[in-house]
């Protein structure tokens, strides 16, 4: 826990986290903005609509943050202060995954507080905005069990990590139904979809295609991501140079 | 006594660069300098002893084990990086205590008190490290070694930076450390400061072994070897063909008023070269080497390997 605890205080600069913060408010701000045009009967249903299809400004802002988790200190050459550490890889990979996830939840439930209170402004049951705290979380644990092992093992990480939120998740799985079930975001969405008591049937299907709402599914589906992302940090820690 | 540190047929190449070419040898307690011009290979060294990098080919052990395999070697082995790279926002109080945690080091935050307390930085163990001076954090970071206490200890150009008192301080701790019978490495590309600590000197050029043995022994081997020195003189041929004849003197070579001298003894060359110019009624405006770096004493050394 204390390599978990100096990550986590090395990632969370103040400049970044403002600005990191700024974008996955994104989605909070769209929903104030769409909420002028909707009638108030409608406002319930725009919060999961709105939140779950502008997200990939989340999404982004994970992304910067958690390829930082090792990168930053390979690039600063402070890895070898951690790396040179009674710590089994195992332990170093788990302690660097749970500080990527801690930082990217941290942006997360400051993400969904301005959606929360934007929902607050529009005078939408707050139940609907509550269950949108699962959306971010599990999005957040997703990306960072994906992005830190990708951060210490591919240089230009930011790139690639964007080709992938970009390309893959809000394209290719748009059209790719294999690809679909593999999307963080999806998945993430379908913990929500299951748990959002106003989501509806149209609006899932438009955001999820074919992966099928089920908190349950989609955590065990959160739970394989974190196994592989954390075996194959242990891998690369055990394999590949540290410097 | 036995080796602490042990490197067979070690080798490290990226792409086609070979960064360090089969080495064998072995490091036990006391202070080891590790000379060599820069690109020698001694940080990559130093890293594939530290676990940091992977072997190409070969084996290599440190108190018995294989640091990439092994972490818990790593209660008794640390590393002072060469990269001035440090957590520039913490404070050095707070960066010598994360690492003492790190290392699992009982009670870390007298232990990083007394490590800051052996190289002076009590005073300002509460300034954030980004605001320290090169020497600081130098200091700071022999500091985070220290705190482990550590058996091995490695240290890439450890005294860059440091002022001369500092520098003194530091040379006096490390040798202290090599009596107690730790197992140092201290790499620099400076002969002399290697000279004031290390009991032996391990030299290296373009990845390869140059030279293993006492600094007596190198010091010896950088006298012995033939040096170049041109000679600015206003008459060349008459002072040159004097010369030829001189005890010490390999060759002479005419370009204009200037000549190049190759000599295998420097001093006998200069005790010769006012005599004759004298004698000979020549007037010497100067003398200077050719090549005294370091680098082409270290290839020197790989040649006559």
């Amino acid at each position: 826990m204390t390599l978990a605890a100096h990550l986590y205080r090395r990632m969370m600069r103040r400049g970044r986290v403002i600005s990191l913060v700024a974008l996955s408010s994104v989605p909070g701000l769209v929903l104030w903005l769409v909420a002028f045009d909707s009638p108030q009967e409608r406002r319930a249903a725009v919060y999961p609509e709105v939140v779950t299809s502008s997200g990939y400004s989340f999404a982004i802002a994970v992304l910067i943050l958690t390829v930082a988790t090792l990168r930053d200190e390979r690039d600063a050459g402070t890895l070898p202060y951690i790396y040179m550490k009674p710590l089994a890889r195992p332990w170093f990979a788990a302690d660097s995954i749970l500080a990527g996830a801690a930082t990217a939840a941290t942006i997360a439930v400051a993400g969904w507080l301005v959606t929360l209170g934007a929902a607050s402004a529009i005078a939408v049951d707050l139940d609907v905005a509550l269950s949108g705290l699962t959306l971010f979380v599990a999005a957040a644990v997703g990306y960072a069990a994906v992005f830190v092992p990708l951060g210490f093992l591919v240089p230009r990480a930011l790139l690639v990590g964007l080709g992938y939120v970009v390309v893959i998740e809000s394209i290719v799985a748009s059209a790719v139904e294999g690809v679909a079930h593999l999307s963080i975001w999806r998945i993430a969405v379908s913990i929500y979809a299951d748990l959002a008591p106003v989501f509806g049937t149209v609006t899932a299907q438009t955001i999820l295609g074919p992966v099928v709402p089920g908190a349950g599914g989609g955590m065990a589906k959160i739970g394989a991501i974190l196994l592989v992302g954390w075996l194959t940090l242990t891998w690369a820690l055990r394999r590949r140079d540290a410097v | 006594m036995t080796d602490t540190i042990e490197l067979v047929e070690v080798s490290k190449w990226f792409g086609l660069k070979v960064a360090v070419s089969e080495v064998t040898i072995g490091f036990g307690p006391g202070v080891t300098g590790l000379l060599g011009p820069n690109g020698a290979g001694k940080t990559t060294l130093m890293r594939l002893v530290s676990g940091l990098q992977r072997p190409s080919q070969g084996r290599l052990t440190v108190l018995g084990v294989d640091p990439r395999k092994d972490t818990d070697v790593y209660r008794r082995m640390t590393l002072v990086p060469e990269d001035e790279s440090i957590y520039e926002r913490e404070t050095a109080r707070r960066f010598i205590e994360t690492m003492a945690r790190l290392a699992k080091v009982a009670s870390p935050k007298e232990r990083a008190a007394e490590a800051l307390a052996t190289v002076g930085l009590t005073d300002s163990a509460g300034r954030e490290l980004g605001k320290f001076s090169k020497g600081m954090r130098q200091r700071a970071k022999v500091a985070a070694a220290l705190v482990t206490d550590p058996e091995v200890l490695l240290l890439d150009e450890p005294l860059n930076g440091t002022d001369p008192v500092q520098r003194a301080e530091l040379i006096r701790l490390f040798s202290e450390l090599g009596r107690t019978g730790r197992t140092v490495i201290v790499s620099s590309h400076v002969l002399a400061e290697v000279e004031r600590m290390a009991d032996r000197v391990v030299a290296m050029v373009d990845g390869r072994l140059a030279a293993v043995g006492s600094v007596a022994t190198i010091r010896a081997a950088m006298t012995d070897r033939p040096r170049l020195f041109y000679v600015e003189t206003s008459g060349p041929r008459v002072l040159g063909s004097a010369l030829l004849s001189t005890d010490g003197v390999l060759g002479v070579h005419l370009g204009g008023s200037r000549l190049r001298i190759e000599a295998s003894d420097a001093r006998a060359l200069a005790m010769a070269l006012p005599r004759l110019a004298r004698d000979h009624g020549v007037e010497v405006t100067s003398v200077y080497p050719a090549d005294e770096s370091l680098e082409s004493v270290f290839r020197y050394l790989v040649g006559s390997r």
